[in-house]
């Protein structure tokens, strides 16, 4: 093989690489948004997700996977910050309550309700929010 | 044995009963509880924190 053409192999497969990478960082990046589009998962205060109603099984299952890759970056900050996973999760509400929550998306405050943002009204905050 | 041996008796043998406790595994995984115990000025502290980690983390968040 030609060192020209060891190149162009080379340079194939690295292509080849960025493109897949891209496509599954497309997959990936876009599920938590997904979820609360569809309307079947919103946001709950205490910075997980959950199911609005009676989800199948696959939307519960990608629930429980986002909430235990979130459970694991708490956890984390938790313990740079010298916070409780709790403090850090609460905190993390508050941000997604406020700009992750989309119009006619899903939010549930700790009075256990679950609410439908209207338009684009504002979301409420959780009162430990501050 | 008097009264109060007796009395004594019933409740050593009572005790171990009162101390059992059924423990079983929870269903799900992750429990999620709004009702959390947390301190709000750590929270407002922890904003800033929060926003990157959101934005480090897109799907999960």
């Amino acid at each position: 093989m030609s060192r020209r053409m060891k190149l162009m192999v080379a340079a194939g497969l690295g292509l080849a690489m960025v493109a897949g990478g891209t496509a599954y960082a497309f997959v990936v990046q876009d599920a938590a948004a997904e979820l609360r589009a569809s309307g079947a998962v919103g946001e709950q205060a205490d910075g997980y997700m959950g199911v609005v109603g009676s989800a199948s099984a696959d939307v519960r299952a990608q629930v429980d996977q986002i909430n235990i890759q979130r459970r694991a970056r708490y956890t984390e900050l938790a313990s740079q910050r010298g916070a409780t996973i709790e403090e850090v999760a609460a905190a993390t509400a508050c941000q997604l309550f406020a700009t992750r929550v989309g119009p006619g998306q899903y939010y549930r405050l700790p009075d256990g309700v679950w609410r439908r943002r209207n338009g684009s009204e504002p979301v409420p905050r959780p009162g430990h929010c501050g | 044995m008097g009264r109060i041996g007796k009395v004594t008796a019933a409740a050593a043998a009572l005790l171990p009963m009162g101390g059992c406790v059924e423990v079983t595994a929870p269903e799900r995984p992750i429990e999620i509880n709004l009702n959390i115990n947390i301190r709000q000025e750590v929270v407002v502290r922890l904003q800033e924190d929060v926003r990157e980690l959101i934005q480090q983390n897109p799907g999960v968040f």
